[in-house]
């Protein structure tokens, strides 16, 4: 039997739309403080260089200039998301090892003032051969970037099951290599930072992180002060990604500028700089080999990826474990090996971009399965639905698949695309135009991922306070970046509470009042801060029923809790009220009712660090796209004209959040990352540095989305849900490369697939048939 | 460079101040004035995210000196309502769920105005040809264009 919520399932505006609508949000950049100045970053021009002085005489000189900052102004402490991996400094004082390395940085009354500084200082760089191809650096000989005895920052593997076996049952084998390039994140507010040093010695940061409380962590580490000595405030982030997860050096930057200073100070990235200096998504070389038997299961699958790790360690060694998982997850594929090179070159470096390198691999992988689907005469869908991992299924590399709508968003995709009859239909519809359909599946972590931070950090907590007029604050570390979490969490508090959701307050991304949470990334707030929220709001509730028993002489369990009040389950009549029950809770019994809950993906089971066997999330998501493109064959240009996607969700909190998120990564990102999307790199220099030139889907590349959410109900998740965030642009540009195959019989096995490699295609196809 | 005077009617308040030439439009709302409400999101005319109206046209603020609007009437998002009374695109964002990060629903509200003052009933061409210099990374833009449409006057 369905359940009946008051709250979850409604479809709800956002809490903070009013605001947003009215332009009041005040953003990092919005903030003004007395005295405040400006900060700038100097920025290498160099990929490989010898910094061997660094004369900033002239520019502290300068009028308005409160400070000019170095290596030397700082602890010089190295920093990374896994400390064991750190080579990243906020300024570097040996070498610098991308253009747009961080050398310098001024504090000045203005821009102006800033910028006129930066100018005036003079760096003595003896240049250093550098290395840009993660193939050339991997070679013996190649020049080294960090002190490592090669540039190769991780080679590791895994196997499961007997690959060499699999293949050898194989009827039919497949074999390719697909590329993804840099993709950067585009966030429509740049990265941005207001750090205020006061003479008590207390750091105060607002900043545009998505893991406020990780980030006074690092602060804490690269600076030297004590945690209690920083307050960290995620102010309303403009979009995120993975782009501001873990400290970003103007982070550090500014605060070190303040404590020079002793001003408040603001440095806010240009475009340009984003481009420049953003992390990006990593660049991954795919080979695969993918066997299967003739009735379409495959029985094996072989992988393996270079990745270029850019200057500095981030995340790569995670997003490689990440894509490594995703082998035999989706599908049963009972014999896996995998094998990934993770090489450090002078590009600018990678670092968590939605998805985690799961875009990449899917991208590749789904691809490929089309090819043996057609080699073994078969559809797309058909042999998509005969490997479909199902409920309870333990995949080759031990993770446990509890809810799973894989089929069901497959049939549900396929039914209202009419795939069958528009597969077999006419793909020509006028003198140069086609049109195809394509499909592709995902599975992400639906709950974060354990392997995660070095230090097993995949948790959230919450407290939850009830106010005597009976309304609740809720205080979560997570962050809000526009996904819409603060929401989804008031409106698990309030279906746990039985109170309204406008009597919910949200207090997030302030450390000094929140505990301590890993922050928005991973597909986890829903679930992991959803859970914690959860349980915080089930100890709340145990407090009210406490002292309500007590009032009503009634046995706890026959109390319930809805429409704001606490009722003697069957005597409607009876019940008191939360804000009664909270009064007297606090002002008669000296007892303020305060709840707190904590999650930390108990389900989960951290991989062996020697095999990688293990459970690596706690629930799953999956989702299949369909893609419809109309290609014009004499120009190359692709047209996405319609979408069909179905997300198991779990249970739709909010089910216009998750449209939101589904819709937005389909457009805004899916079709950018299949059609338009590439950082061009030469030499190392970004040659793409505003959104002239880096393109990303407009309106007017909008194409209908037809959304369809799948309710599996997972038995872990708050209410059943699971995280949708990621996944949501995890399937589309493979969707989007196979229906460019309906099409016009081409594969293009490498994003952005730009008209140019779809014209160079198709004339190599009929090169090849002409022949 | 000298400082030149200036006087701009902005929401329906008048400001006179002294500024630089090379001080955009933009800068001078968000710096002099501290409307922050427009947002800053390439300052080179290419994100819309700083979307004004300057005597009833859409204008990217970043691309306009504030001395080339002496004299002007602008509206920015401060101007279409208030909490009690917000403008009806606002109202028809909030229910639609246009808004995600927000950072770019400021200038979608005013190049969406501007649609309407000139288009009361667009297509969803005219739409979609409006707004396209208006970029937003989270919401994939549906659920704006249904927003917009759903104030059509048909």
């Amino acid at each position: 039997m369905e359940e009946t919520y008051q709250v979850i399932g409604k479809r709800v505006p956002r809490l903070d739309a009013l605001s947003k609508a009215m332009g009041d949000l005040r953003y990092v950049s919005d903030i003004q403080l007395p005295g405040i100045l400006i900060g700038k970053v100097l920025r290498s021009p160099l990929p490989h260089a010898k910094i061997l002085q660094i004369d900033i005489s002239r520019a502290i000189r300068i009028a308005g200039v409160k400070a000019v900052v170095t290596a030397a102004d700082t602890p010089r402490r190295k920093f990374c998301m896994n400390p064991a991996w750190a080579n990243n400094m906020l300024l570097q004082d040996e070498k610098v090892r991308y253009v747009g390395d961080q050398v310098a940085a001024v504090a000045a009354i203005d821009e102006d003032t800033a910028l006129e500084a930066l100018s005036l200082i003079k760096v003595d760089y003896e240049p250093l051969p550098a290395v840009f191809d993660p193939e050339e650096a991997m070679k013996p000989g190649a020049p080294r970037i960090h002190q490592e005895e090669s540039n190769i920052a991780l080679h590791g593997s895994r196997n499961f099951g007997d690959v060499e076996q699999g293949f050898r049952e194989a009827n039919s084998i497949c074999e390719g290599t697909y590329y993804s390039p840099a993709i950067a994140h585009c966030c429509m507010e740049p990265r941005g930072c207001v750090a205020d040093y006061d003479r008590s010695g207390k750091l105060t940061v607002w900043s545009t992180t998505q893991t406020p409380h990780p980030l006074r962590e690092e602060l804490s580490e690269v600076l030297g002060l004590p945690q209690s000595k920083i307050s960290v405030f995620q102010a309303p982030v403009g979009g995120a990604f993975g782009a501001r997860m873990g400290m970003d050096p103007i982070d550090g930057i500014a605060a070190v500028l303040s404590m020079k200073s002793q001003r408040p100070v603001k440095v806010i990235n240009t475009r340009e700089e984003e481009f420049l200096s953003s992390r990006i998504r990593y660049p991954m070389k795919i080979w695969i080999r993918s066997g299967a038997k003739k009735n379409g299961r495959l029985v094996a699958r072989e992988i393996k990826v270079i990745t270029d790790n850019g200057a500095y360690n981030h995340e790569g060694q995670y997003i490689m474990g990440n894509a490594g998982s995703k082998l035999a997850q989706l599908y049963a594929v009972p014999n896996i090996r995998y094998e990934g090179l993770l090489v450090y070159t002078n590009n600018v470096y990678g670092g968590a971009f939605r998805g985690y390198g799961n875009p990449q691999i899917t991208y590749a992988m789904e691809t490929q399965l089309d090819q043996i689907a057609e080699s073994l005469n078969m559809d797309p869908v058909e042999i998509r639905l005969i490997n479909a991992n199902q409920p309870g299924s333990m995949t080759v590399s031990g993770c446990r698949i509890t809810s799973c709508g894989l089929t069901a968003c497959i049939e549900m995709v396929s039914q209202n695309a009419r795939w069958r009859e528009k597969k077999m239909g006419k793909k020509e519809i006028g003198p140069s135009l086609r049109r195809g359909i394509g499909l592709a599946c995902m599975i992400h972590g639906a709950s974060g991922v354990k392997f995660f931070w070095g230090k097993d950090c995949n948790f959230s907590s919450a407290i939850i306070k009830i106010n005597t007029d009976g309304s609740v604050d809720l205080l979560t570390g997570s962050a809000e970046l526009g996904q819409g979490s603060n929401t989804t969490l008031a409106m698990i508090a309030a279906e746990e509470l039985g109170v309204s959701l406008s009597d919910v307050n949200v207090i997030n991304g302030d450390t000094d009042t929140t505990p301590a949470c890993g922050g928005a990334w991973g597909t986890r707030q829903t679930f992991t801060a959803g859970n914690a929220v959860r349980q915080a709001a089930s100890e709340v509730k145990k407090q009210l029923f406490g002292v309500v028993s007590r009032l009503l002489e009634a046995p706890l369990q026959d109390l319930e809790a809805r429409d704001n009040k606490i009722y003697v389950r069957g005597t409607p009549g009876k019940y008191v009220t939360v804000k009664e029950a909270a009064a007297e809770s606090w002002r008669n019994r000296g007892n303020p009712i305060i709840g707190r809950g904590g999650n930390d993906d108990p389900w989960s089971v951290q991989p062996d660090p020697k095999t990688g066997y293990g459970n690596v999330s706690s629930a799953y998501a999956f989702a299949a796209q369909a893609a419809e493109v109309e290609v014009d064959v004499e120009t190359g240009l692709v047209n996405v004209i319609n979408f069909w996607c179905a997300h198991d969700v779990g249970k739709a909190i909010n089910p216009i959040g998750a449209e939101c998120q589904i819709e937005g990564g389909v457009i805004s990102m899916g079709v950018g990352y299949a059609l338009m999307e590439n950082l061009i790199l030469q030499g190392g220099q970004v040659q793409n540095t505003n959104f002239a030139d880096y393109k990303i889907p407009t309106m007017l590349d909008t194409c209908q989305v037809n959304t369809y959410l799948i309710e599996t109900i997972d038995e872990h998740g708050p209410f059943g849900a699971k995280g949708v965030g990621e996944p949501a642009m995890i399937p589309s540009a493979a969707a989007v490369a196979s229906a460019i195959y309906d099409a016009v019989g081409i594969w293009v096995t490498e994003v952005p697939i730009t008209p140019e490699k779809v014209l160079k295609a198709i004339k190599e196809k009929q090169r090849a048939k002409e022949q | 460079m000298a400082k030149v005077p200036i006087t701009i009617s902005v929401n329906g308040d008048t400001y006179e101040a002294l500024v630089k030439p090379s001080t955009t439009l933009l800068d001078f709302l968000r710096e002099h004035l501290f409307l922050t409400g427009t947002k800053k999101g390439c300052d080179t005319g290419e994100c819309g995210a700083c979307t004004v109206l300057l005597d009833g046209r859409a204008v990217n603020s970043c691309l306009v000196l504030a001395v080339d609007a002496n004299g002007g009437q602008v509206t920015t998002v401060e101007g279409l309502g208030d909490p009690e009374h917000p403008h009806p695109l606002q109202k028809a964002f909030i229910e639609h769920g246009a808004i995600q990060c927000g950072y770019c629903t400021p200038g979608m509200l005013i190049s969406s105005k501007a649609l309407l003052d000139r288009s009361p009933n667009p297509s969803e061409t005219e739409i979609k040809t409006a707004l396209a210099g208006n970029l937003c990374r989270c919401g994939g833009y549906l659920k704006i264009i249904e927003a917009i449409k759903s104030l059509a006057k048909v």
